[in-house]
């Protein structure tokens, strides 16, 4: 077969320019081939690409070799040609030419699609360079930044200003945590925790600190470091705690039990050298219990006469040792006899817990009493042969009145009483004559008269209580003297009318600025602390002194075998907060007047 | 002259500083204490915040320093260093600052950022004192734009001898001249590997056919293995060197991100604590 080519190019400027060639073959062989009579040199053509074949109807067919052959857009393996086709080989098109004569086959070949070779074909698959990728770091930075203002600081400042403060908006989050629960710094104390979710409880303003009045709101009755009655003590109270608040030293967020500072230098910063924050102060200065803590200053009781009482304070170790004047004889020696002592129940051997019993809050002890620890023993019967009754123990007066009121009745009674052996017997229903009453009485007082005397001043009475006789009385309160003058019946004797009893006043508390918790001390005796054993007198003060303090417990700093000593192991800053129930001292001040019904005052001398 | 470091600078002038003043603040903390113990509310800690707050700011401003190319205050090696060693002493302070006491709270948080910018910056110390050198025994005399061209003459060259070659060959040459890829996404630069790569299949593709030629094709064959293994090396070698440049520059898009969430959490932790005080 004959083929006219015409060979399309174009050049770098894009004219075109043609050549033509005249190929004669028996069949066309197309590819990238040297041996292919259409020779197209480019790697994207198979080397025997496809081959065209005159056929014996006259027509021309191309047919697929190794290639892929693209016909008008369509992929075929083989077809017939006819004037006018596109074909694609790679990146040639063919055009079927119309029939020319001379030739069998007339077709256009044009290069459409360059190779695309060089620097700029690497370097279009080159990517270097992170930037290039999907990193950011500007939006990176804006995406983190912004979170964490949201979280952390727009969201919990709206919970904080929300003008609704109700506890019940903290108690409805449903959530576990609040909106500023990440804005806590540490664990509350365990007293606080359980409104730890609402933190405008303490933290009630904004940018201030937490104010007095936050704690005040609960601690409504917590005092000052010493009681501020007189202008004075406001004065130096607001000298020497200048911008002092609750938090100052309450630091909060520390923790279950890191509210209350257990410090030494919470007192001694000042105490040490306490002239130099109130040059006035008359206390003693303190900088460690093992090194220069000033014998202990005993509080003790004392009766006044108008059946008062008031509180004196003695140091412990001054030139004379301090007495009790408690108005009451105990001889402790007596009743810890290691023999015993007598009892309705025969001997008994008293120890210590037979009168002392331990309060409720197990630090200090009940005051012992007449009826509770006493009176077992100490019976105040007045008749041996009326076993059932007992004088009251209280006043003067009453004690009389029941020793008159029972003779009386014995003398008066219709029925005959076994004790009236003096005065005669009625029959019953008999009126008693006007004499013999008279008799009777007369009598009954005589008799109220001796007795009274007898339990004042001989038996029992006198046993535990100063008893002063009253000779000359003209009180008339005195029933044995009223009745005395209704029966209008002479003295008998020169007996006393009737007594005084010295008015008693017990210590209670004989430390009371220091707590002392004996429920923390009950591995030791208490004579380790009390020693009571050869006390003949009520006198004897058994509290121990600060070196028996000193033989266990140590200062500031930890020793040897020894418990911690510091300040706040006794003391406590504020008042109030170490003597439950024992009215303040003022140190220097007038002592406070403690009101104490002297006579009828609990009765036992016994010390702690 | 040997290379000195910014690590060295100025005979060490940022480290002496640094150790000054991370040993005072371990003094100040061991000397000074409250009964109720170190924390960041005292005064103490409200000094050492102070200073490492301020400290914090001072080392984000070399970020804009750095920028600056008519900067005043001192060459920028000098900041750097001295960005380096404070950024350092920066652990120091502000661990005292928060008295070892940590929470799941923003204070923590904070500080958490904080170790996170500057142990990736301890990373990129680590990056620019170590990858340059390996950067430049990779390169050579080359540059990764000279390596491109030589790239661009082989595929020219592998081309016309395919040519003439059969399909199978002339077809890994192409996929190799077009497929070749260098660089990429993130992972690809990283690692500095790229799976499946047309070039190395072309390599041993051309080895295993080395039996099927004889005469000129034979030659041709073995001339395009000879440029195919050239080629390979190159595209290793581009590619080692696009790694590189992705781990000098990969730890800042940690560390400046990380910054600014501290800068917020800095702001959140100060507002926080005055806020509630």
């Amino acid at each position: 077969m004959k083929i006219l080519l015409v060979t399309q190019t174009r050049n770098k400027k894009g004219q075109a320019a043609r050549s033509e060639q005249q190929i004669v073959a028996d069949a066309l062989r197309i590819g990238r081939g040297t041996d292919c009579k259409l020779f197209l040199p480019d790697p994207r053509v198979a080397l025997h690409h496809a081959q065209i074949r005159h056929g014996t109807d006259g027509s021309n067919y191309i047919e697929a070799d190794a290639g892929v052959i693209s016909v008008d857009g369509s992929l075929n393996r083989a077809g017939k040609l006819q004037a006018g086709q596109r074909i694609l080989i790679g990146p040639y098109e063919i055009i079927v030419l119309p029939a020319q004569p001379d030739v069998d086959l007339a077709l256009s070949l044009e290069l459409i699609e360059p190779l695309r070779e060089g620097v700029e074909e690497v370097r279009s698959k080159v990517r270097a360079g992170l930037k290039n990728t999907w990193l950011s770091r500007r939006l990176f930075s804006w995406v983190a930044a912004t979170m964490v203002l949201l979280a952390f600081i727009a969201w919990p400042v709206m919970h904080a200003t929300s003008p609704d403060k109700s506890p019940e908006r903290i108690e409805n989050l449903k959530a576990d945590i609040t909106p500023d629960a990440s804005w806590d710094v540490g664990p509350l104390a365990s007293a606080h925790a359980g409104f730890g979710r609402d933190c405008g409880k303490c933290h009630q303003q904004p940018f201030v600190q937490v104010m007095n009045q936050a704690c005040e709101d609960c601690h409504k009755t917590i005092g000052w470091h010493f009681p501020l009655r007189t202008p004075e003590a406001k004065a130096v109270h607001a000298a020497v705690f200048p911008d002092t608040r609750c938090a100052s030293c309450h630091r909060d967020h520390k923790g279950p039990n890191g509210l209350v500072r257990t410090d030494a230098t919470l007192c001694t910063d000042c105490h040490r050298d306490l002239k130099t924050r109130h040059a006035k102060s008359g206390l003693p200065d303190i900088s460690d219990f093992s090194k220069d803590h000033p014998a202990f200053m005993l509080s003790i009781l004392q009766p006044g006469r108008r059946g008062d009482a008031a509180i004196v304070r003695v140091p412990q170790e001054g030139k004379a040792a301090p007495r009790e004047n408690s108005g009451l004889k105990f001889p402790h020696k007596t009743h810890l006899d290691k023999k015993g002592v007598r009892s309705p129940d025969g001997t008994v051997t008293l120890e210590c817990s037979n009168c002392h019993l331990r309060d409720e809050a197990g630090i200090r002890f009940k005051p012992v009493t007449m009826k509770d620890h006493c009176q077992r023993c100490h019976s105040l019967e007045f008749e041996p042969k009326v076993t059932t009754r007992q004088v009251p123990h209280g006043k003067v007066g009453d004690v009389l009145a029941t020793l008159n009121e029972f003779y009386a009745q014995a003398a008066l009674a219709d029925t005959p009483i076994d004790v009236v052996v003096e005065a005669n017997i009625r029959r019953p229903g008999e009126r008693l004559a006007e004499t013999k009453r008279q008799a009777a009485l007369t009598w009954a007082a005589d008799k109220a008269d001796r007795i009274a005397h007898d339990l004042f001043e001989v038996r029992v009475c006198f046993l535990c209580h100063q008893i002063t006789p009253v000779v000359s009385d003209t009180n008339a309160t005195t029933i044995a003297t009223a009745v005395a003058t209704l029966v209008a019946a002479p003295a008998a004797d020169s007996r006393p009318a009737s007594w005084t009893v010295a008015p008693v006043a017990v210590t209670q508390h004989w430390l009371p600025k220091s707590r002392f918790p004996h429920s923390q001390h009950e591995t030791f005796e208490c004579a380790k602390c009390h020693q009571v054993a050869n006390s003949k007198t009520s006198a004897d003060i058994a509290i121990p002194d600060l070196k028996n303090c000193r033989e266990c417990h140590g200062g500031n700093q930890p020793s040897r075998d020894k418990a911690r000593g510091t300040c706040e192991t006794c003391h406590g800053f504020h008042t109030g907060s170490h003597k439950a129930g024992v009215p303040a001292i003022v140190p220097g001040g007038n002592l406070p007047k403690v009101t104490q019904a002297a006579p009828d005052a609990t009765g036992g001398g016994a010390k702690k | 002259m040997r290379h000195r470091t910014i690590l060295e600078y100025k005979h060490y002038r940022y480290l002496k500083l640094a150790a000054f003043v991370a040993i005072i603040a371990i003094v100040a903390y061991a000397v000074y204490s409250t009964p109720v113990g170190r924390y960041g509310g005292s005064p103490m800690g409200y000094a050492l915040g102070t200073v490492g707050a301020l400290l914090i700011l001072w080392l984000m401003w070399f970020g804009i320093r750095k920028r600056q190319y008519r900067g005043s205050s001192g060459n920028i090696q000098g900041w750097l260093s001295g960005h380096v060693y404070l950024g350092t002493a920066l652990i120091v302070i502000a661990t005292l600052h928060s008295g070892f006491q940590v929470g799941w709270n923003v204070h923590t948080l904070a500080y958490v950022l904080m170790l996170l910018v500057i142990f990736s910056g301890f990373y990129g110390l680590y990056a620019y004192l170590r990858v340059p050198p390996l950067m430049t025994a990779n390169l050579g005399d080359d540059t990764l734009d000279s390596i491109i061209l030589k790239i661009a003459d082989i595929d020219r060259d592998a081309r016309r001898l395919a040519v003439g070659m059969p399909d199978n060959i002339n077809r890994v040459i192409q996929d190799s001249v077009e497929g070749t890829r260098i660089g990429g996404g993130v992972l690809a630069q990283l690692t500095g590997r790229v799976r499946h790569c047309p070039t190395a299949r072309a390599v041993t593709d051309i080895q295993a056919a080395v039996r099927q030629f004889k005469g000129d094709e034979a030659r041709a064959n073995k001339d395009l293995y000879a440029l195919m293994l050239r080629k390979q090396k190159l595209v290793e070698r581009a590619r080692i060197d696009i790694r590189y440049q992705a781990i000098l520059n990969f730890w800042l898009y940690l560390h400046v991100p990380l910054t600014l969430a501290l800068l917020a959490a800095l702001t959140a932790h100060i507002i926080a604590v005055f806020f509630y005080w």
